[in-house]
């Protein structure tokens, strides 16, 4: 029987999917709610569902079961990483297939604890903290007396904690102490908020490092226990509420910048890292391992994304596999559906510098506001190194809808080295054209100037 | 003809009395009543011979009338003397039995609360020719003779306060506490003190209150009784009722009634099954003696009664006073020999003293605790052999001693010699600190030696939760269920298998605790495979052959599997062993009976021997079972006088209340405990919402009785998320409590 998969998501990702899922031959249906009406996924496609919510589980299955789906496919963000929806996706009594890890896998990794202390039994190096939550402020003052010691060891002139709610994330429940005296009322505070919001009190306390490059390692593995990897990724550029702005593929370039340590020796030994911790949990999707890289080439391992990423993009552009390019939702896809991954980590190759441009609705000079309004006129010049993934139709006005993210595109440009990649990158932002209104009339503005801005400082450790 | 007249006017409230008690259509009362108002109409009008003669002859049809009336009288006429305007009360006992009297806390309607009277009062007895007088102090509930304000007798939870109040400064004075019983039942509201928790504080005080306490019990209505019933010796008058519940409230629960009155065959049929009078709970071992009363019920005018009550009160206090003294035999002799329906004697005959020394306070504690551990055990019915019943009574016996060398002789020795160790040790570095600090700090800087991170000597660790949880048998059914809340907080639909599974039964958005079953808190509170029930084979028969009870008993039996409501279990919490005891819903609604209080009382003996934490887990109890009546309602003072001795000899006890909690557990042995903590989803309180309308009149908000209101009220000391149900006790257990726990 043919599979049919839910796009359980929307805007680009849902495109995406749909673009996958064409190629790779199979059915689909989108869900879709009424600020998204005007959105292109819904406009392309064939068998659509309006919601409520996109986060309602309730109301997606009712949808998977009227329209007949056999899988879900949860893009990212929304459901993408919650354990209990993949588990009652494939447990319920009309079990579906979920295109993404097993629910285990989503759990354990869900866990920033939990990665941290597989991580340790792995060797793999963790940012130094607790790997186990805290509850008593005499013992969270014992821990960070020892990490203060620690950092003003390694050299840190100024050295700063973070007491971080085990249980949070997106920088939910995270604050930074200076001296020890602070420790125990933060602790007390972030053990309240992570009570009152989490429902766990549990709280961490880790070294805050102050200059760093955000590394991504991308990897893909099967039920089948095959296991890949597509290069790595750079992150750092991010607006201030740590929403990534600017992605590079690989994620270090000692051709472009001079570091102080072998930077080719880092990535190989991140991928192999990352390459372990997958295996010990037996990964079988695709997946993200992020990592920390301080200015001396040191690593540390942050966290795992179980779903497909934004930014997955850059990485297939980057990757070749038996010369053919690749697209790694639909790699998802089909190992998902039960297929065999067919080729090896010797069948692929790399060449060139991708970069990804995220263009957002915002106000850059006020603190990253997100904005709302109409857009007119929205075009770009089509050249072979570009790919543009948008939601938002360039052949009548689209209103952007206040509920979720300002996102309006992602521009990828390839380039046979950074220094090409970056130029075209700028060629980019010269030529597209965002016009738009805001609701009282004033023109709508993007991160446009921002992002040319911040081209200049890609790979770079932060003076 | 004035003198006619009198005696007319007092023929026909007699014959009213009759009429009132038997009901209109008994027999020709009616026809009499009607005649005598006619002959009183006409007393001026009729010539005396014939007055006189009609007069006779109706007061002869009166006399026969009433000694038919005292021959047929059925439980429910009881009721209805007992509760009749013309009854005697409090206010005409201190004014004939006692010499003088001084009101305390308030007069007639100026009153704290004027449904309980206290008074300090002098009661007199003659030996030969000496007048001996005695102090006592007189508590009891005021019904009056159908004033308003008195209510019936019904104390509100400040008039228990009151009670209590005075019952200590009698501790402090070294006197006896006589108490009468005209309650109807406590007037159910939870105001601060709040009706339960006030009579579960009195409960808990007056089982080791150091003075002789005498209770005398008119109307005897459940848990209000016992609020100031926990006495030496209990006295019971003969045309009194004491009952678990009025019939009226046992027919509207058999009826199923949600308002308006039942019938008046069940309500009569009820008042037989109850075995609420005197004989019958004299029969059933709840009450010591019988206090006769003329055969229709003492009224205010029947001094005689007045008389032999005195005598029975002096006779009781006497016996309860020798009881604690070593030379008592002779007196004792003389007491008995006056036992008996004879005539009050003038002369008492013996004279004793009621003061008690130190030694003899301590054997009346005694005495208490013995005469109510024995009471009403003979309802208990257990499964097990003879052969099995010594098996345990050995088994408890090692227990006793092994625990006692263990943690008494041990323990304590080794502890003394530890702290002995500590106190030197800290000294002697107190000493030489000044000394050694700056060498040890010179050294440090030329060695190059770190100084040292601070070991924490001893903080609470977090106990494991059990590798896999048990999974509810709700949870494996594919559907979702909406939160009741869903339309205030937005909650989504639950997924059942989510929401029975890994949530613990609560909407994670709003904290909604929905109900789950017993066994749930059995397999994900405790450490696996650590429950181990015991006395499991105790159950309840039908002590009162209460019509239809044992066929409920048996389904009850059939569809749990238990023998009763109460569980009790050894289990630990990250590895920590502590005594349960658990009423669960599945069993008759929680509800506490014979075999539920043994149970309990066995818990804490256990608990108390084996020097374990104890920890009451409420699951539901819709208060003391009707059906085994007053034997029901004495578990009360019962398991307070056995929590009270665990208490005192420094566990911890804990009470955590999930769902219903209602009555009589709480008010009493569940009420009484230091610490208690309520789930979210716990309803807690005296009565139920219905009991409140009707005694009241007023309708209570839907959260009256709600866990947050009862945190308001003091009553509780914490309200728990049942997610971490487990760590929170834990937690207590670490924190909390008596010194002579055996990990302390």
């Amino acid at each position: 029987m043919k599979d049919r998969v839910l796009i359980a998501n929307r805007g680009e990702i849902a495109l995406r999917i749909m673009e996958a899922c064409e190629e790779l031959g199979l059915d689909y249906v989108v869900v879709y709610t009424r600020p998204d009406e005007e959105s292109l996924h819904v406009r392309k496609a064939k068998r659509k569902y309006r919601i409520a919510d996109y986060r309602d589980p309730n109301e997606l299955l009712s949808v998977a079961d009227e329209a007949k789906c056999t899988a879900i496919h949860p893009g990212y963000g929304f459901l993408a990483e919650d354990f209990r929806f993949a588990r009652r996706v494939v447990k319920r009594s009309r079990p579906l297939t979920f295109i993404g890890p097993r629910w285990e896998v989503i759990r354990d990794l869900g866990s920033k604890l939990n990665v941290k202390r597989l991580a340790k039994e792995l060797d793999i190096p963790v940012i130094p903290g607790t790997t186990e939550p805290l509850y008593n402020e005499i013992e969270a003052e014992a821990r960070a007396e020892e990490l203060f010691e620690w950092l003003r060891e390694s050299g840190e002139e100024d050295p700063r904690l973070l007491i971080k709610a085990s249980a949070g994330g997106g920088g939910m429940g995270i604050e930074e102490v200076r001296e020890l005296e602070e420790v125990r009322p933060v602790f007390r505070r972030v053990r309240a908020y992570a009570k009152r919001l989490f429902g766990d009190e549990g709280v961490i306390i880790e070294a805050k490092i102050s200059r760093f490059q955000h590394l991504e390692v991308q990897l893909l593995g099967t039920p089948h226990g095959e296991l890949v990897h597509f290069g790595t990724r750079n992150c750092t550029i991010q607006s201030p509420g740590r929403q990534k702005r600017i992605e590079i593929a690989p994620g270090l370039d000692p051709q472009f910048v001079n570091y102080s340590f072998d930077a080719d020796a880092l990535l190989a030994e991140i991928i192999n890292h990352s390459l372990k911790l997958a295996e010990a949990v037996s990964y079988d999707s695709v997946g993200t391992w992020e990592w920390l890289i301080t200015p001396e080439g040191r690593a540390y391992l942050m966290e795992v994304n179980t779903r497909i990423q934004v930014e997955n993009e850059i990485s297939a552009k980057i990757s070749q596999v038996k010369s053919q390019t690749v697209n790694l939702i639909k790699e998802q896809i089909r190992i998902a559906l039960g297929d065999k991954l067919r080729y090896q980590q010797k069948d692929i190759h790399f060449s060139g510098t991708a970069i990804e441009l995220r263009l957002v609705a915002e106000d850059t000079q006020r603190n990253f506001k997100p904005l709302s309004g109409t857009i007119t006129r929205f075009s770009w010049e089509k050249h072979p190194w570009l790919t543009v993934r948008t939601h938002v139709p360039q052949d009548k006005p689209y209103t952007i809808p206040t509920e979720y993210d300002p996102n309006l595109a992602l521009a990828i440009v390839w380039g046979k080295d950074t220094k090409e990649a970056q130029q075209r990158a700028l060629v980019f932002l010269e030529e597209v054209i965002i016009e738009g209104k805001r609701s009282q009339g004033e023109p709508l503005v993007t991160n446009v100037s921002f992002l040319k801005n911040k081209l200049t400082e890609i790979l770079r450790f932060p003076e | 003809m004035s003198e006619l007249y009198r005696e007319l006017t007092e023929l026909l409230e007699r014959a009213l009395y009759v009429r009132d008690i038997k009901g209109e259509d008994w027999q020709e009362i009616s026809a009499v009543v009607g005649f005598l108002q006619e002959l009183r109409e006409k007393v001026y009008e009729l010539p005396g011979e014939e007055l006189r003669k009609r007069f006779s002859l109706l007061k002869e049809k009166l006399v026969a009338l009433e000694t038919l009336a005292a021959e047929t009288l059925s439980p429910y006429e009881i009721v209805k003397i007992t509760r009749h305007p013309q009854r005697f009360t409090l206010q005409d006992i201190l004014e004939n039995v006692y010499d003088n009297y001084t009101e305390l806390g308030g007069e007639g309607e100026i009153n704290l609360d004027p449904a309980v009277v206290v008074a300090r009062a002098m009661i007199s007895r003659r030996v030969g020719d000496k007048i001996y007088m005695h102090q006592v102090m007189v508590i009891g509930h005021e019904k009056g003779h159908g004033e308003e304000f008195r209510r019936g007798g019904s104390a509100k939870p400040w008039g228990n306060e009151k009670a209590l109040h005075y019952m200590k400064i009698a501790e402090t004075e070294g006197i006896p506490i006589h108490f009468y019983i005209f309650t109807p039942g406590a007037y159910p509201i939870e105001d601060p003190p709040g009706a339960a928790q006030q009579i579960a504080r009195n409960l808990y005080t007056m089982a080791k209150l150091k003075v002789p306490m005498i209770s005398f019990i008119s109307e005897g209505g459940s848990g209000g009784a016992e609020a100031i019933g926990l006495a030496d010796l209990r006295l019971m008058a003969s045309r009194g009722y004491y009952s678990v519940i009025s019939p009226e409230g046992a027919a509207a629960i058999e009826a199923k009634l949600k308002s308006g009155r039942p019938p008046r065959e069940l309500v009569e049929k009820c008042a037989r099954n109850l075995r609420l009078t005197a004989e019958d709970n004299l029969r059933l071992g709840t009450i010591d003696r019988i206090v006769p009363e003329p055969p229709l019920g003492a009224r205010r005018q029947d001094y005689g009664f007045f008389k032999r009550l005195r005598y029975e009160m002096i006779r009781a206090t006497d016996e309860v006073v020798l009881q604690t003294k070593s030379l008592r035999t002779f007196r004792k002799y003389v007491l008995s020999r006056k036992n008996g329906t004879e005539e009050v004697p003038e002369d008492f005959g013996i004279y004793v003293n009621w003061e008690l020394t130190e030694d003899e306070k301590e054997i009346l504690l005694e005495n208490r605790s013995r005469k109510y551990r024995e009471m009403g055990r003979w309802a208990v019915c257990g499964k097990e052999s003879t052969f099995k019943h010594y098996l345990e009574k050995s088994h408890d016996l090692g227990l006793k001693v092994f625990h006692g060398l263990r943690y008494g002789v041990f323990k304590q020795s080794h502890r003394a010699l530890r702290r002995m160790f500590e106190e030197l040790t800290q000294e002697s570095s107190a000493l030489l600190k000044p000394v050694s600090d700056p060498v040890k700090t010179v050294y440090n800087l030329l060695s190059g030696k770190k100084r040292r991170i601070p070991k924490v000597v001893s903080w609470i660790e977090r106990p494991e939760g059990p590798e896999e949880l048990y999974v509810s048998p709700l949870a494996l059914e594919d559907r979702t269920v909406t939160c009741p809340n869903a339309e205030t907080h937005g909650c989504p639909d639950l997924w059942v298998p989510d929401l029975y599974g890994e949530f613990c039964g609560v909407c994670p958005n709003c904290g909604y605790h929905f109900p789950l079953e017993y066994q749930w808190y059995l397999n994900n509170l405790f450490d696996r495979g650590s429950v181990r029930e015991f006395n499991e084979g105790l159950s309840s028969g039908n002590p009162l052959n209460f019509e239809g009870y044992a066929e409920k008993l048996a389904k009850a039996r059939k569809s749990t599997g238990k023998n009763s409501a109460m569980l009790t279990f050894e289990a630990k919490i990250g590895g920590i062993s502590l005594i349960v005891a658990m009423l669960i819903a599945d069993f008759r609604q929680g509800t506490v009976g014979v075999a539920e209080g043994e149970k309990f009382i066995r818990a804490c003996d256990r608990a108390r021997i084996t020097r374990r934490p104890l920890l009451a887990l409420i699951h539901t109890t819709g208060g003391i079972r009707i059906h085994e009546g007053t034997l029901g309602v004495i578990q009360m003072p019962r398991c307070t006088v056995a929590v009270r001795e665990y208490v005192d000899s420094g566990g911890l006890y804990i009470v955590l209340y999930d769902n219903n909690s209602y009555a009589g557990p709480v008010a009493s042995f569940l009420g009484c405990a230091p610490y208690q903590f309520a789930l979210r989803s716990t309803r807690l309180g005296f009565a139920g919402p219905r009991v409140i309308r009707e005694t009241t009149g007023e309708e209570v908000p839907p959260d009256y009785h709600s866990a947050e209101n009862a945190l308001r009220r003091g009553h509780i000391q914490g309200v728990w998320d049942r997610r971490e149900l487990r760590l929170k006790l834990y937690e207590a257990l670490l924190t909390m409590g008596g010194r002579n726990l055996y990990y302390r």
